[in-house]
């Protein structure tokens, strides 16, 4: 660790950036909730200047040559004390410029999605909740922070889709949502908690600092806790195990999707992953659990999204994919092409999940089939821009997903893992098979196609003006579409982050670019043969197949089987013991008593006679044995 | 002698006596409350007033220090909590309302007592009148039927709770010779290899487990939760746990931490404590039982905390104690105000509550957020601080317990939360009026909640410096 001397100006820019969305989010929440267009202009305003400052601070330290931390201490117990502060490198001022860049684009599409809706003030005054949590996320100096605003953004993300309460239906998904991601923060916890006990410090240039870690933890501990933080991951990020519920926390409004699921909350855990690679690349076995994850997620989640009709769905299993992917290209070793995607993604991601909002309020439905019935490909920007998404999503040149994806195949490669190249191949070949069949069937929809315009369907959300939506659309379309233009510049400055970065780069094959575009290409092709061409029944070989078509559609039963572990376990075993016991003996003793005249005396009598002697005796028991505990080992 | 020391006793003594005598005369709801109002809030300025004061009183058996003043500004901002919920005090009889805050200020004066009592018989004493005026608060329920069985079981508990904690003091004293604390802490920590001195601590201490509602001793408090009026029940469930938590740091700290035994068994207890209350909270439908075994793994949390002996421990568990008063009272306020007409509360009859009041719908969420332990809470730092001190000692299986402990907590919390925010109620209810003043302290509780989440640096000195006063 060799903090540089701080630079006031930089701190100061910073912390402004962290605090302009806090405090938008507490002006708007105590005084101008009811005010729409102020509330609003008050949350753009913020996330703007955020924007600009991330963009200042990106300019200003691109040649940086050690990380900035500023810290301050919160809190002290003991010996130890916590501290909070702000670390600047590479790695996260490129994230804190997404997540800016991605927040501000998102609340200026709102404009026009939210106009006209009664919670308008209140749903500005969440997304400013939600930047500033994950800002301050991002540029966090230690992982004890990085864990409170982990959890808050978390928070403000159940605001957001709980924000929508007439039509988030799905009790059953915030509840999944919420459990899911908690069993992964509670292994994040631990994980945590044993590092601080072993190192003293939570500070992550300590903590990705090869030498010190090495020294003071044994490789064991190091595997252990790296395994418990990457639980974590698994949650955020919603891979293998715990990836069922991000499909289902898709009732929100289609924006905040685009915000939370594709490009910055659930991008947390790999961002965790990339922050603290340092640490990671210490233990092999986290490292190829990690490849291991990864591969399964993406592989899982991309036959789920090959049969799925609901449009948001099909971007969330994609969704997961990439982080996969993302997770397999840091687990191969490769800090770059892990961070690379994750930028890249961001972008075409956010910009697919709008473009999929303004088929959904244009034709009223979520399925991708009646979308294209009701003549969504007349929605010209939305075509196009989804096209362009999904061919960066497919990894098509000369777009953005292109040259992250081949930094990451590339890699896999270099790396000696063949079964893990093959595996991202497949996953590259099914991502482009889904993302062009949904192209396909709303393009080439089989009946009443040329129904006339769409209509709003749902009048009041376009009584704004429609600029906003088309401008950030086109916006995100043309980052798309020169980001990959960036990849050596990127490099370069990433690699001043230090650790974990392989001086040279990944030695060109030049076969596979071509092997890559070939084989997108002939995933369009069969996406076109099943679904594009005139005679296509639309029936992909997958729904030929039964057995696969269920397998997928049921999301490979694994919903079912933690529905029955959570059954057997909870409800059945543990619950219904103490239900049943609180049943007979209250319930039915209160109701005999209610059904009789009460007196006092048979209250007593009833006391007497009833439980309360055996809890004494409990009581009692408890003692004497707690008394004979102690005494024994004495 | 100084009196002046004693003015926070003494402003809620006069409270007692004031209601002592309105209760004889003719009942005036209003008046009542807004006399016990005002009392509860000069009783809170004259805590404020008096919280850097030291000095000992009474031949030396009640002791004013930062430890026990800070306890009392705990229990005096409590008290006011909990009167000023009193505003229709829907559940007991309006001829009763005086009694009930003539009780609620005998309590209080006799928790603020415990918290300063440093000689045995005084402890005793304080424990005793703290726990009848309990018993009859409980009792003060209109419908009969609540009341009465629960007020005597909670009274049969307690009483045996205090017959295991008389049969303790005894071994003690037999074994010292001694019933003041200085000298108990001159003479306990060398004999604590003895059984005979262990015992006599542990079971002591079964009085105050009581209190806290600890395994084995937790039996009455589902019940009596259930059957006392609501703004008791606030009252047991957060007040009467922070005078709880002041007599046993007194006593454990006594051990002077030398004790492995004395810390085996508070361990046992910890364990099945969070384990039992977490457990039987999952199968719970009314609320207040569910926040009765809430409270129950909340102990287990706090003994975790005491257990370690160290400052770091005692200070964690202190402030763990403000967070719980804070958390649990906002639970019961939101309660309250929602069963308005002083019924007990069914979870399925939360549903629609973010629509009726989006106000109480979000302090319901911030407080059970903050009992899960989600960051940014104060539940979050007062957990933190537990754990950090419990692994500083090695504990590190009791800490793995007590994380798991948390997850399963969650799941009932959760369940809460979605009758809040996702059901939909059976038939169209009216919003929830609230008077301004009962905005106000429902956003002070918010802004409690997370602002001790994030800015806890205060409070945490304070409580630290609280504890140094500890032998």
């Amino acid at each position: 660790m060799q903090p540089a001397t701080p630079l006031p100006n930089s701190l100061i820019v910073t912390a402004a950036a962290l605090l302009l969305p806090l405090l938008a989010f507490g002006v708007i929440m105590l005084a101008t909730r009811s005010r729409h267009r102020l509330s609003a202009a008050i949350s753009i305003g913020a996330a703007g200047l955020s924007l600009l400052a991330a963009v200042y601070l990106l300019v200003q330290h691109w040649q940086m040559q050690a990380p900035l931390i500023f810290q301050a201490v919160w809190m002290v117990s003991g010996q130890m004390t916590i501290p909070i502060g702000i670390l600047l490198d590479p790695i996260s001022l490129s994230m804190f410029a997404v997540v800016a860049a991605i927040s501000f684009l998102v609340q200026v599409y709102s404009l026009g999605y939210m106009a006209g809706d009664p919670g308008f003030g209140c749903y500005y005054g969440c997304m400013s909740l939600f930047a500033w949590a994950m800002l301050t996320l991002t540029v966090s100096s230690s992982l004890l922070q990085i864990y409170i605003f982990w959890e808050l953004v978390g928070l403000a993300s159940y605001l957001l889709i709980g924000f929508w309460f007439d039509k988030f239906s799905a009790s059953e998904a915030g509840k999944k949502a919420f459990v899911m991601t908690r069993t992964g923060d509670v292994a994040f916890l631990l994980g945590l908690v044993l590092l601080w006990l072993q190192l003293g410090t939570l500070d992550i240039p300590v903590l990705t600092n090869p030498a010190t870690v090495g020294a003071q933890l044994s490789p064991g501990m190091i595997t252990l806790t790296a395994l418990l933080i990457f639980g974590g991951i698994v949650g955020k990020s919603a891979q293998f195990p715990l990836l069922t519920w991000l499909p289902d926390a898709m009732e929100g409004p289609t924006p905040v999707s685009a915000l939370l699921h594709s490009a910055t909350m659930v991008a947390a855990g790999v961002y965790l992953f990339s922050r603290l690679f340092g640490f990671f690349s210490l233990s092999p076995t986290a490292m190829a659990v990690c490849l291991t994850i990864g591969t399964i997620s993406m592989l899982l989640a991309s036959t789920m999204a090959m049969v799925a009709r609901d449009i948001k769905q099909v971007w969330a299993y994609s969704t997961i994919s990439q982080l996969g992917f993302m997770l397999m290209g840091l687990g191969a070793g490769s800090l770059f092409a892990g961070a690379f995607h994750l930028i890249t993604h961001a972008g075409f991601k956010a910009l697919l999940f709008l473009c999929a909002d303004v088929f959904i309020h244009h034709c009223g439905t979520n399925d991708m089939f009646e979308i294209g019935r009701q003549g969504g490909r007349r929605l010209k920007s939305a075509v196009v821009c989804t096209i362009i998404g999904a061919g960066a999503l497919s990894g098509l040149p000369p777009l953005s997903g292109f040259f992250s994806k081949e930094m990451i195949l590339g890699h896999l490669l270099d790396s000696g893992h063949p079964v893990a190249f093959l595996a991202a191949a497949v996953g590259a070949f099914l991502t482009t098979y889904y993302s062009f069949r949904l192209i396909f069937i709303i393009l080439f929809p089989r009946d009443s196609g040329d129904a006339p315009p769409p209509e709003s369907h749902d009048g009041h959300h376009h009584a704004g003006s429609e600029w906003p939506m088309t401008t950030v659309l086109w916006c995100l379309a043309g980052v798309t579409v020169v980001l990959g233009f960036f990849q050596t510049p990127l490099h370069d400055f990433l690699a001043r982050a230090g650790t974990g970065f392989q001086a040279a780069t990944p030695a060109h094959h030049s076969w596979l670019p071509v092997a890559a575009c070939l084989l997108a290409a002939v995933a369009i092709l069969q996406a076109w043969f099943e679904y594009g061409r005139k005679k296509a029944r639309q029936i992909g070989w997958v729904e030929q197949i039964p057995f696969l078509a269920d397998l997928f559609g049921q999301r490979w039963y694994l919903d079912r089987l933690y529905r029955y572990l959570l059954d057997t376990l909870v409800y059945r075993g543990v619950s219904r013991l103490f239900t049943a016991n609180d049943r007979r003996v209250i319930d039915g003793a209160l109701d005999g008593l209610g059904r009789s005249t009460i007196g006092l005396g048979r209250v007593i009598d009833w006391v007497h006679g009833g439980m309360i002697q055996y809890r004494l005796m409990i009581m009692v028991a408890a003692v004497i044995g707690l008394i004979l505990f102690i005494g024994w080992g004495g | 002698m100084n009196w002046i020391l004693l003015t926070p006793e003494l402003t809620v003594l006069l409270a007692a006596a004031l209601f002592l005598v309105l209760a004889c005369l003719k009942p005036d709801p209003r008046r009542d409350y807004q006399l016990a109002v005002t009392m509860a809030a000069f009783a809170v300025a004259a805590a404020t007033a008096c919280a850097t004061m030291s000095g000992d009183l009474f031949n030396h058996v009640y002791r004013v220090d930062l430890f026990s003043q800070v306890f009392k500004a705990l229990l005096a901002i409590g008290f006011f909590l909990v009167i000023f919920l009193c505003d229709d005090f829907q559940g007991v009889a309006p001829s009763h309302h005086g009694e009930g805050y003539f009780l609620l200020a005998v309590c209080t004066l006799s928790m603020m007592m415990l918290a300063s009592a440093v000689h045995l018989l005084a402890i005793v004493l304080a424990l005793e009148l703290s726990s009848y005026s309990l018993y009859i608060l409980v009792f003060l329920r209109q419908e009969h039927r609540w009341g009465m069985i629960t007020g005597l079981r909670y009274f049969l508990v307690g009483a045996s709770a205090s017959a295991i904690m008389l049969f303790g003091l005894a071994i003690i004293y037999g074994v010292t010779g001694a019933v003041h604390i200085d000298m108990l802490i001159q003479q306990l920590p060398a004999m604590m290899g003895h059984p005979m001195a262990v015992t006599g601590l542990l079971l002591t201490l079964a009085g105050f487990f009581f209190k806290l509602a600890v395994f084995p001793f937790h039996f009455w408090a589902p019940e009596a939760y259930q059957g006392a009026p609501n703004q008791v029940a606030a009252f047991i469930a957060a007040v009467s746990k922070v005078a709880a938590v002041a007599i046993l740091l007194r006593m454990i700290s006594m051990a002077q931490g030398n004790s492995d035994q004395l810390a085996r068994g508070l361990i046992a207890m910890a364990v099945i404590s969070m384990t039992v209350g977490n457990l039987a909270a999952i199968a719970q439908r009314d609320f207040k039982r569910l926040m009765a075994f809430s409270s129950v793994a909340h102990a287990g949390y706090l003994l975790l905390g005491m257990l370690c002996m160290t400052p770091a421990g005692y200070g964690a568990a202190m402030f763990y104690g403000a967070a719980v008063l804070i958390m649990k009272y906002t639970c019961f306020m939101v309660m309250t105000r929602v069963a308005d007409d002083g019924r007990n509360l069914q979870i399925d009859e939360l549903a629609g509550l973010h629509r009726r009041s989006p106000l109480l719908a979000l302090a319901l969420m911030m407080a059970l957020f903050s009992l899960a332990g989600i960051p940014p809470t104060i539940g979050f730092v007062g957990k933190l601080m537990i754990f950090v001190a419990a692994m500083q000692k090695g504990y590190l299986v009791l800490v793995l317990v007590a994380m798991a402990n948390v997850v399963v907590s969650l799941y009932y919390y959760l369940l809460v939360l979605k009758a809040a925010y996702l059901d939909e109620p059976a038939q169209v209810l009216p919003s929830i009026s609230l008077t301004m003043p009962a905005r106000l302290v429902a956003v002070a509780m918010i802004a409690l909640i997370v602002g001790l989440g994030f800015y806890p640096t205060t409070l945490l000195d304070l409580v630290q410096a609280a504890v140094l006063r500890l032998p």
